[in-house]
């Protein structure tokens, strides 16, 4: 439990943990936010970048944590939000399991609910969204479900708030007394159940600790259905060899018997039961005329309508990017400045004085705050603001539909949008993002094309630098040459690499309106994951900085760099410098040739580098080597070997852009 | 007529040549759970007999290979479509294929009964079929046929050949070829990548399940599909493993 600590903590200081589980846009979300409020913790498992939000309630005077696990579809180990929810019930072991489903789609949604009641763990049904079915024109009876369920089973309506107080009442209940939940026992196929049960026996024959102690009956369909956690986890063990054995045995035979492979038999027997389910309890509507969010994806994939919407809200994103982002970091900056960094540099030169030291700590305290809350927090807070905008109205789905064919040139498919748009904001977000993706190649092909587009910081160095200083048009240009490099990288690397790209499955929700609040929470666990990557780097390579500027070696590394600066890129090799410096933060590069311009005395950039200088300056910045976090997040996510080709290949091609650059300006 | 034995290997060899893999002699002991030694001696006395060819290891290597990677001819395409002689392994000969589907009506015809009359569990039915199918005869056959409405499938959903062995063909296109608006039912889903089937299995796009095109993306985009109560987009990779049975 140590790797779960957050969990753990939850636990001890409230009387009862619920955890929360659907499939993806069920409204399991806005259910969490209604019961629990703002403050939300997230917690990962190591290695996991789906997160679990935790909160509290209370409830008839009981203190409540709340579990809200990643939608996810089934239980199993294909994706990270399945592995991820499946421990967040073993692991975190709730004393309740809310299930949410959506009643205008019960059968899908049973499927989940059934996976969970062959784990054998104490539920509760929410039925969601009935609302939304009886606008379809399907009625559900819920005593009728009760019954063949055997669990209790509470309508809802989330967005309004309706049937929460009974849902956690039944919660709580089942919380006070989980030895009177009797839910229906449901059996698969005859001869299915006759090969579990000789398996479950094998597993108990064989004396093998059983991961998270599963029931043997759950142990042997997953097992069956070639689950890829609890075979590796049963694998490792001598003792089990002969269950293995077994369990290939059975496959064989039910490959022979019903012609499929066991994961889509069991798979069906689920269907089955669900389907016969779900006839029982629901009399399905004719279904009304295309809505409002059904028309908006009807416009929004259509090659010719959709491409337009699609520019225009590229658009809007890098408009408000521009001026909301600007705004902010004015005005975050101004705050500083005035109310914080004169007395902050005061004490510094009082305690420290004015040597080495004390401009360091100056450096890495009040210079590297300021840049931290005039670039990385306006920048990266608008630009997610945005993007939890466009998942929450399904927006990205569209994205993701209409570009999956241009996406396979580079050799990955639609869902790789949001993780290339996500880069646009912050590199290091996005490469956890390419988990989305299931194949090794694909996350390096993102990977790398991530790395390649302009980040916030780098925004603001091009808006900043190029923009201010050699014109609009200079700055359109790079992002158009930057575009081109992404694309010609992503159409090599996808000839280069063996394999194939995969294919895009992804659910297709129709257009919905966002919750602000939603929005608000989403953004603010992203940005605090942020905060907590690059601000550390951010303090810590200014006060290198800072080190080595106050004692005066940072002018003693300007001679070898003049060759390649001068020469080669034909910018001013203090320019250089700045670059080098910038593989700590690559707005730091703007900053630095502030400084630098300062020191040389000649005020501005703009009077030391003509603007095809600051042009190949800033294009050099934004290709040349990840930035220390995006270095940091790609050595943990994909291996050193990635990360120094990536480096080393980013280097390579700034040096050989900026230096045609230069022959050709 | 040939003895009991060689019933069972026909029926085998028919069975596994329809999965659309190759039937070898290792294959075939495996299935019929007996040595591979036997399994050779017994394939001689059919080459003997008329009923099969026998091309080992290293012959006719190539055009095995494409036979296999043509994929997606489980019950949708007999196998006598293909050229059986660019097989590897035992392959069945016009007679022996004859008596197969015989054989193989048979078997289902009386797993049918059982199930559906006898009230018998599939895995006891299979193995009560096994042993029914070398007594009926063909008027047996034909008035059990008769009892039980003349049904196209067995219990576990395989295709029953009529009296003349033919395998009702039933048209199957891959969903990545299906235009706007087509629909049909999910026949089958090619298990290249196991992880990527149990996730299609866990949406509910599983054999049996009724599909709609709603949307098809042009220059080869991906596909907007409709099952159960909700819509999936499918690339076209994906779209192109899924079989559809047409109605």
């Amino acid at each position: 439990m140590k790797e779960f600590e957050e969990v753990s903590r939850l636990r001890e200081r409230t009387d009862h943990l619920i955890a929360l589980i659907g499939n993806p846009n069920v409204g399991k979300s806005t259910l969490f936010n209604r019961l629990t409020g703002m403050g939300v913790l997230t917690a990962n498992y190591p290695g996991m970048t789906v997160g679990v939000n935790l909160g509290e309630t209370e409830f008839a005077g009981e203190r409540i944590g709340v579990l809200d696990l990643p939608g996810t579809y089934a239980l199993g180990a294909v994706s990270e939000d399945q592995l991820v929810a499946r421990r967040g019930i073993l692991e975190a072991a709730p004393d309740v399991v809310v299930i949410i489903l959506d009643a205008t789609n019960l059968a899908r949604n049973l499927y989940l609910l059934l996976q969970v009641l062959d784990l054998e763990v104490p539920a509760v049904a929410a039925l969601n969204l009935v609302d939304e079915a009886e606008r379809q024109g399907t009625r559900t009876d819920l005593e009728q479900l009760y019954e063949l369920l055997g669990i209790p089973v509470v309508a809802t309506v989330a967005t309004r708030g309706d049937g929460l107080d009974r849902l956690m009442k039944e919660a709580l209940e089942l919380a006070h007394s989980p030895r009177e939940f009797f839910p229906v026992p449901f059996y698969y196929a005859a001869d299915i159940e006759k090969h579990v049960r000789e398996i479950a026996a094998e597993a108990g024959r064989s004396g093998i600790k059983i991961p998270y102690g599963v029931p043997s009956r759950a142990l042997a369909l997953l097992l069956l259905e070639r689950d890829e956690e609890f075979t590796g986890l049963v694998r490792g063990r001598e003792e089990a060899s002969g269950l293995l054995a077994l369990v290939e045995r059975k496959r064989e035979e039910i490959r022979r018997e019903h012609g499929n492979d066991a994961a889509v038999v069991i798979a069906r027997e689920r269907y089955g039961i669900a389907g016969s389910i779900v006839e029982a309890v629901q009399q399905r509507g004719r279904g009304e005329k295309a809505s409002w969010g059904e028309r908006m994806w009807e416009y929004t994939t259509d090659p010719r309508s959709g491409l337009l919407i699609l520019a225009a809200v590229l658009v809007a994103v890098f408009a408000a990017l521009f001026f909301g982002g600007d705004l902010l970091a004015r005005l975050f900056g101004e705050l500083w400045a005035t109310l914080a960094a004169g007395p902050l540099e005061r004490a510094v030169r009082a305690l420290l004085g004015e040597g080495v030291l004390g401009t360091a700590v100056k450096w890495g305290l009040v210079d590297g705050v300021e840049a931290a809350l005039s670039v990385a927090v306006p920048y990266v807070f608008t630009f997610y603001i945005i993007l939890a905008l466009l998942e929450d109205t399904g927006y990205l789905n569209s994205v993701a539909f209409l570009t999956d064919r241009v996406m396979h040139h580079l050799g990955l498919h639609g869902r790789a949008v949001i993780p290339l748009i996500t880069a646009a904001g912050c590199n290091v977000p996005a490469v956890m993002g390419t988990r989305v993706l299931s194949t090794r190649r694909e996350r390096i092909i993102a990977s790398t094309l991530i790395v390649l587009i302009p980040c916030s910081a780098r925004t603001a160095v091009i808006i900043g630098g190029v923009s201010r200083y050699a014109g609009w048009g200079y700055a359109l240009l790079l992002y158009l040459i930057l575009f081109l490099l992404v694309t010609l990288v992503g159409l090599t690397l996808n000839r280069l690499l063996p394999g194939e790209p995969s294919g895009l499955v992804m659910e297709v929700f129709p257009f919905r309106r966002p919750a602000a609040i939603t929005v608000l929470k989403k953004t603010w666990v992203r940005f605090k994951d942020f905060v907590f990557v690059a601000t550390p780097i951010m303090l810590g390579g200014s006060f290198l900085l800072g080190l080595l500027y106050g004692s005066g070696w940072v002018f003693k590394l300007e001679a070898p760099l003049r060759p390649v600066m001068e020469w080669w890129l034909g910018i001013p090799a203090v320019a250089g410098l700045a670059l080098i410096f910038a593989f700590l933060r690559k707005e730091l590069a703007l900053q630095l040739l502030v400084v630098f311009a300062t020191g040389t005395a000649t005020a501005s950039i703009g009077g030391f580098m003509a603007p095809r200088q600051i042009f190949i300056f800033a294009l050099v910045n934004a290709v040349y080597i990840p930035c220390a976090a995006t270095f940091a997040v790609l050595w943990k996510e994909m291996g050193w070997r990635v990360t120094l080709a990536v480096s080393a290949a980013t280097v390579l091609l700034a040096l050989l852009m900026g230096g045609l650059a230069n022959l050709v300006s | 007529m040939p003895s009991e034995i060689v019933e069972e290997y026909l029926e085998a060899i028919f069975k596994l040549g329809s999965e659309g893999r190759d039937v070898g002699l290792s294959r075939l002991a495996e299935h019929l759970k007996v040595t591979p030694a036997s399994v050779s001696e017994t394939v001689r006395r059919m080459e003997a007999q008329g009923l099969v060819r026998y091309q080992g290891r290293g012959r006719g290597r190539g055009p095995a290979a494409d036979s296999r990677s043509g994929g997606g001819h489980r019950h949708g395409r007999p196998s006598d479509d293909e050229p059986q002689s660019l097989r590897k392994g035992v392959t069945l000969t016009a007679k022996g294929e004859r008596l197969a589907r015989t054989l193989v009506r048979r078997h289902r015809l009386s797993e049918r009964f059982l199930t559906d009359m006898l009230g018998m569990d599939w895995e006891k039915a299979h193995q009560e079929a096994c042993k029914l199918e070398h007594a009926l005869s063909p008027e047996t056959e034909g008035r059990l046929a008769d009892l039980l409405g003349n049904p196209d499938t067995c219990p576990h959903g395989h295709p029953i050949p009529d009296a003349d062995g033919r395998i009702r063909e039933r048209k199957l296109k891959k969903l990545s070829e299906c235009g706007e608006d087509e629909r049909g039912c999910i026949d089958r889903v090619e298990e290249e990548e196991p992880q990527m089937l149990q996730y299609l299995s866990s949406l509910g796009l599983l054999p049996e399940v009724e599909v709609e095109v709603k949307e098809v993306a042009p220059f080869n985009g991906p596909l907007l599909v409709k099952a159960g109560g909700a819509q999936y987009a499918l690339g076209r990779e994906v779209a192109s493993k899924i079989w559809l049975r047409k109605k």
